[in-house]
């Protein structure tokens, strides 16, 4: 197996440790990585697609040509990575007048061109479809067992359903990431406030006190519902956030606890043996804790 | 309307049509099915946050043609585009679709936020618009080389984004400098 790597801009500048758990989870797992080299931001949503609709279409359309010449789908960890591609994608192949318009653009300035054969695909959703939980369980040197899961599949993992490649079956109710903590041996239980936003994105650049609303009335119902040890998250950007809000909360004495944060690839990558420094160690919140309790048990 | 009074009086059957016809032919092309019903509202973020023009709200000022309201309100711009609202509209106006077609109708008139225009010039320069200059030293403490397999390690490949950026909007809008000696200068590099 054999897939592209779309690494974005969050996951290699903001927090390689994600991008370095990638890296070494699943070449582990039996999935070899192709680096797509040349490969630019997605785009996303405050840049192209707020400016220009077939130019929007036209960068993504360069970063799927470079899948498309080898033949492979490409991966992502990135909640608007996943988005701004499958979008513009769905958008070039139900739109032929976009799609030609992109493949001018693109042949008077790469010689490239959009086919629509390569697919992008959630690092999560691809390992529960194409290896399946039961794989991913026999495959982890440490398990989680009796670890207590918050889950954050991130929106853009859910919505629009028809543009992905691997919907939710209910996307109001999403249970891929679930049944992937529970593989790797954690309970990740319902909250009230699953699916909701974590107010990153357009939100935090806009407006900090109403993106930080969201993000602590997240964390709240996490810990007065189910008292987890962790979150984890299925998106880059939501990662970010739930790591980097807390302390701002906490000044402001609006909350007076600190739950730690991981992307999944960040905990699978810890279950199959990888160094904890790699692959977690640009956490702000205290992962050590959990670090630690995952490989002493 | 610089009388308060005047401006809150709003004569729906003088609307005017064209802000709405421009949205569409920017993208929001399923403006017009909208009947205001709410389910929209009902799962947008940026009404559990608070901010004045969420998506209904926001439709129903293209439609009565109050385009200088939208202008000046920021609240486009802090859309998650998570698309909820597309995925519940029972009636499949893609109101993700006009709220970015908002965004680049209010770019055209030069309301754009600095963070936006940053981005941009991000993109344009290095082929990220997310980019830290600094980044290179995280990148090695987790045993990564300093640069990604991306733009940022292959000159020609930058070339060709910024060729692509070149047939956007965004060069006769003039937002950011891209001209021919700052393609020569990143190559050189």
């Amino acid at each position: 197996m054999k897939v592209g790597f779309f690494v974005g801009c969050n996951t290699a500048f903001n927090r390689p440790d994600l991008e370095q758990a990638v890296r070494y989870a699943f070449p582990a797992l039996g999935v070899e990585l192709d680096d797509l080299e040349g490969q630019s931001c997605c785009p996303t949503w405050g840049t192209l697609p707020s400016i220009d609709l077939v130019g929007w279409c036209a960068l993504a359309a360069r970063n799927y040509a470079l899948a498309e010449e080898k033949d492979l789908d490409m991966v992502t960890v990135c909640g608007s990575c996943y988005g701004s591609l499958a979008e513009t994608r769905h958008k070039m192949l139900t739109h032929p007048q976009i799609k030609a318009q992109v493949n001018e653009i693109l042949k008077d300035t790469t010689g490239k061109e959009f086919r629509g054969t390569s697919n992008i695909r959630h690092a999560v959703y691809y390992l529960h479809k194409e290896l399946g939980p039961e794989k991913v369980s026999e495959a982890v040197k440490h398990r989680l067992n009796g670890l207590t899961i918050a889950a954050q599949p991130g929106c853009h993992a859910l919505w629009p359903s028809e543009v992905y490649a691997d919907p939710e079956k209910d996307t109001f109710h999403p249970q891929v990431l679930e049944q992937m903590c529970a593989a790797l041996g954690a309970e990740a239980p319902y909250y009230s406030r699953l699916t909701d936003c974590c107010g990153m994105g357009g939100m935090r650049s806009t407006d900090m006190d109403k993106s930080f609303k969201l993000v602590l009335t997240k964390l709240l119902s996490m810990k007065e519902e189910i008292n987890p040890d962790l979150i984890v998250t299925s998106c880059s950007s939501c990662l970010i956030q739930f790591d980097t809000a807390q302390e701002f909360l906490q000044k402001d004495r609006l909350l007076d606890f600190e739950l730690p944060v991981l992307h999944y690839v960040q905990l699978l990558a810890l279950c199959l043996g990888a160094d904890p420094q790699q692959v977690t160690g640009l956490a702000k919140t205290g992962v050590d804790r959990v670090v630690n309790r995952i490989l002493g048990g | 309307m610089s009388n308060p009074e005047q401006a809150q009086v709003i004569n729906l059957s003088a609307a005017e049509m064209e802000f709405a016809q421009e949205i569409a032919e920017l993208g929001g092309e399923e403006i017009f099915k909208c009947i205001q019903c709410g389910k929209c509202a009902a799962a947008c973020p940026k009404v559990l946050a608070g901010f004045p023009f969420f998506n209904k709200r926001t439709i129903q000022a293209i439609l009565i043609g109050a385009k200088e309201t939208m202008l000046d309100d920021s609240s486009i711009w802090a859309c998650q585009s998570c698309n909820r609202c597309t995925e519940v509209c029972p009636r499949k106006v893609r109101p993700f679709e006009i709220m970015l077609a908002m965004r680049r109708a209010a770019v055209r008139e030069f309301a754009i936020p600095t963070l936006a225009i940053e981005g941009l010039k991000s993109l344009y320069d290095v082929g990220h618009a997310v980019y830290l200059r600094e980044a290179w030293q995280s990148r090695n403490k987790v045993g990564l080389p300093e640069k990604p397999p991306s733009v940022l390690a292959s000159p020609p490949a930058l070339t060709e984004v910024q060729a692509i950026m070149q047939k956007t909007a965004l060069s006769e809008l003039g937002i950011i400098p891209m001209g021919e000696s700052g393609v020569t200068e990143v190559c050189s590099r």
